[in-house]
């Protein structure tokens, strides 16, 4: 070893300036960056890219299993954000208690609600920034479609739109949920794909579990913007899939001694 | 800088921590020494927030540890060299904790030819040995350039070499005014590096002070022809003490109160003849660790040097 420790190098006679508090924006960049400069969370990156422009290619090519409008070239996008997507937010969430690096995120910033709040903020960046992609995608299909000679009903109002980034919002959203809930990354992908399978399965059965907290009835009116005579139970299923495991999640997390 | 008060912490009703009372100025290296499971990194982790105590206290250049407002520019820590991702580099792995510190990224560079893994930054910390992670988590420890480390078991997987580095840059770091907490399983690795010691025993603190007091005159050998008079006045006196060796008793110093001039005038109270008065010549404190670490379940004898 030849560097030599300057005091500089070791800080102590550095100035005594007090550092004032960790911006949020610094946070949230700090965030952004561990969500993403894995080889783990790029190779699911790509694959939610790659499974979306699949996706958008079933209408393309397949005309006869969907309805040729531009909404649902659109929905066929949505479905594709639903599943690696929420993995990487999953990830986000969980793989510091996995990898136990958390031991570091949380001695440099001891507030843990802040820590929280800048990665449900980068998830919401994640989740728009695939919507953005989701529709840049969808116009492409739509042109390929048209110049293949196909007549398309061009139906997307504001609406519609709305609805297509609620619903990923939403998917991301029920992950995060699980996921700062479970801390464990297996148990988290498992659980967001196990729980809303066995709750569709259960809503065979009951046309209450189906009509209230069957996500993939509830938030598909909202893919569907079909909201007249839905508010109250999609706002059901939203309280049932994300703001409950996700308070919860948040009491864990504050209260949880890391080990 | 560094100060606990009667941290107490139990997982499951079982207590890990027991009233531990510390205090770390600055300019000094405090060796935590214990055995393995005696409760050191429950003890660092409830320093730093990262476990809630059950009772008591711990502040961080005045403050508790929580209410730091970026606490990698105050206080330095490295408590577990494996808890990190292996999918990152070194150098991105120094880079995040510089940018969430504040710090500008070219100190990354300098950091990582101080610990000396520059050639290494660019691999994964996945295919890093311990001794490289620990250089690492030594790195990432300075990054904020605090005037306060704590580093729980600093030693574990560096070679002969990389222990006399880290202890030169401990040195240095406290002769620059900074204060050093660090613990160690190794009675040897505290003696080479601490100037001050606590030790811990089953979650308590068993001997705490500086480290030449402890290994100076921690027992004093007194004998007599009349060993079962002298036990009696030691007794009537109040003072502890063991049989042995042979036929003379050992006494404990009890932190300085009892000197062989206090042992002596007891002698001459009671009409007790001394043969033999003097300090013990065996380490002390080695005696004292191996008596305190002897009934549990002996721990892995890591050879670290």
């Amino acid at each position: 070893m030849t560097a030599s420790l300057s005091p500089r190098t070791l800080g102590i006679d550095a100035a005594p300036s007090a550092p004032g508090p960790i911006p949020f924006s610094r946070l949230v960049w700090v965030e952004w960056a561990k969500a993403t400069d894995t080889r783990a969370a790029r190779w699911l990156l790509a694959l939610s890219a790659l499974s979306t422009a699949g996706m958008v290619l079933v209408p393309v090519l397949v005309p006869t299993a969907f309805d040729q409008t531009h909404a649902s070239y659109l929905r066929a996008a949505a479905l594709a954000l639903t599943i690696p997507l929420p993995v990487v937010a999953i990830l986000m969430f969980t793989g510091e208690w996995s990898q136990r690096s958390i031991l570091t995120t949380f001695t440099q910033e001891p507030r843990r609600i802040r820590v929280l709040n800048a990665k449900l903020a980068v998830s919401m960046v994640l989740g728009g920034g695939g919507a953005v992609f989701g529709g840049v995608v969808t116009a492409a299909g739509l042109v390929l479609a048209a110049a293949s000679g196909r007549a398309l009903q061009t139906d997307l109002t504001v609406g519609a739109v709305a609805g297509y980034l609620l619903f990923v919002l939403l998917n991301v959203l029920a992950a995060v949920a699980l996921g700062g809930l479970l801390q464990s990354s297996a148990a988290a992908i498992a659980a967001s794909f196990a729980l809303p399978a066995a709750v569709a399965v259960l809503g065979t059965a009951s046309t209450s579990v189906s009509d209230w907290i069957d996500m993939s009835t509830t938030w598909n009116r909202v893919l569907e913007n079909d909201w007249v005579g839905h508010v109250p139970q999609i706002s059901f299923s939203i309280v049932f899939w994300v703001a409950i495991p996700l308070a919860a999640g948040v009491v864990r997390t504050l209260r949880r001694d890391v080990g | 800088m560094i100060t606990t008060t009667t941290l107490t912490k139990s997982y499951d009703e079982t207590p890990v921590v027991r009233d531990v009372s510390l205090h770390c100025e600055p300019g000094t290296i405090t060796g935590f020494l214990g055995a393995n499971g005696a409760g050191k990194s429950t003890t660092m982790k409830m320093i730093t927030g990262l476990v809630r105590p059950d009772r008591g206290t711990a502040t961080v250049d005045g403050r508790p540890f929580v209410e730091l407002p970026n606490p990698t520019r105050v206080v330095g820590m490295l408590l577990d060299a494996s808890a990190m991702h292996p999918g990152r580099s070194g150098r991105a792995t120094l880079t995040i904790a510089a940018r969430l510190a504040g710090v500008p990224t070219r100190r990354v560079d300098h950091l990582l030819d101080l610990v000396g893994i520059a050639d290494a930054a660019d691999k994964r910390v996945g295919t890093y040995s311990l001794g490289m992670r620990q250089r690492l988590g030594v790195a990432q420890a300075l990054v904020g350039e605090p005037p306060a480390l704590i580093l729980d078991e600093p030693a574990n997987g560096l070679d002969p070499e990389g222990i006399a580095w880290m202890r030169t840059l401990l040195r240095d770091f406290a002769d620059h005014g900074g204060t050093v907490l660090l613990s160690s399983h190794l009675l040897h690795e505290v003696q080479a590096t601490a100037d001050h010691l606590v030790v811990i025993s089953g979650g308590a603190v068993v001997a705490a002070g500086r480290l030449d007091d402890l290994l100076a005159s921690s027992t004093i050998l007194v004998r007599s022809p009349d060993p079962c008079a002298l036990a009696a006045a030691l007794e009537v006196a109040g003072i502890d003490f063991v049989a042995g060796p042979g036929d003379a008793l050992t006494v404990d110093v009890a932190g300085g109160r009892v000197t062989t001039e206090v042992l002596a005038r007891v002698a001459r109270e009671h009409q007790v003849l001394l043969t033999e008065l003097r300090q013990s010549e065996t380490n002390g404190l080695e005696q004292l660790f191996f008596s305190l670490t002897a009934a549990e379940a002996a721990p892995p004898q890591e050879v670290a040097a």
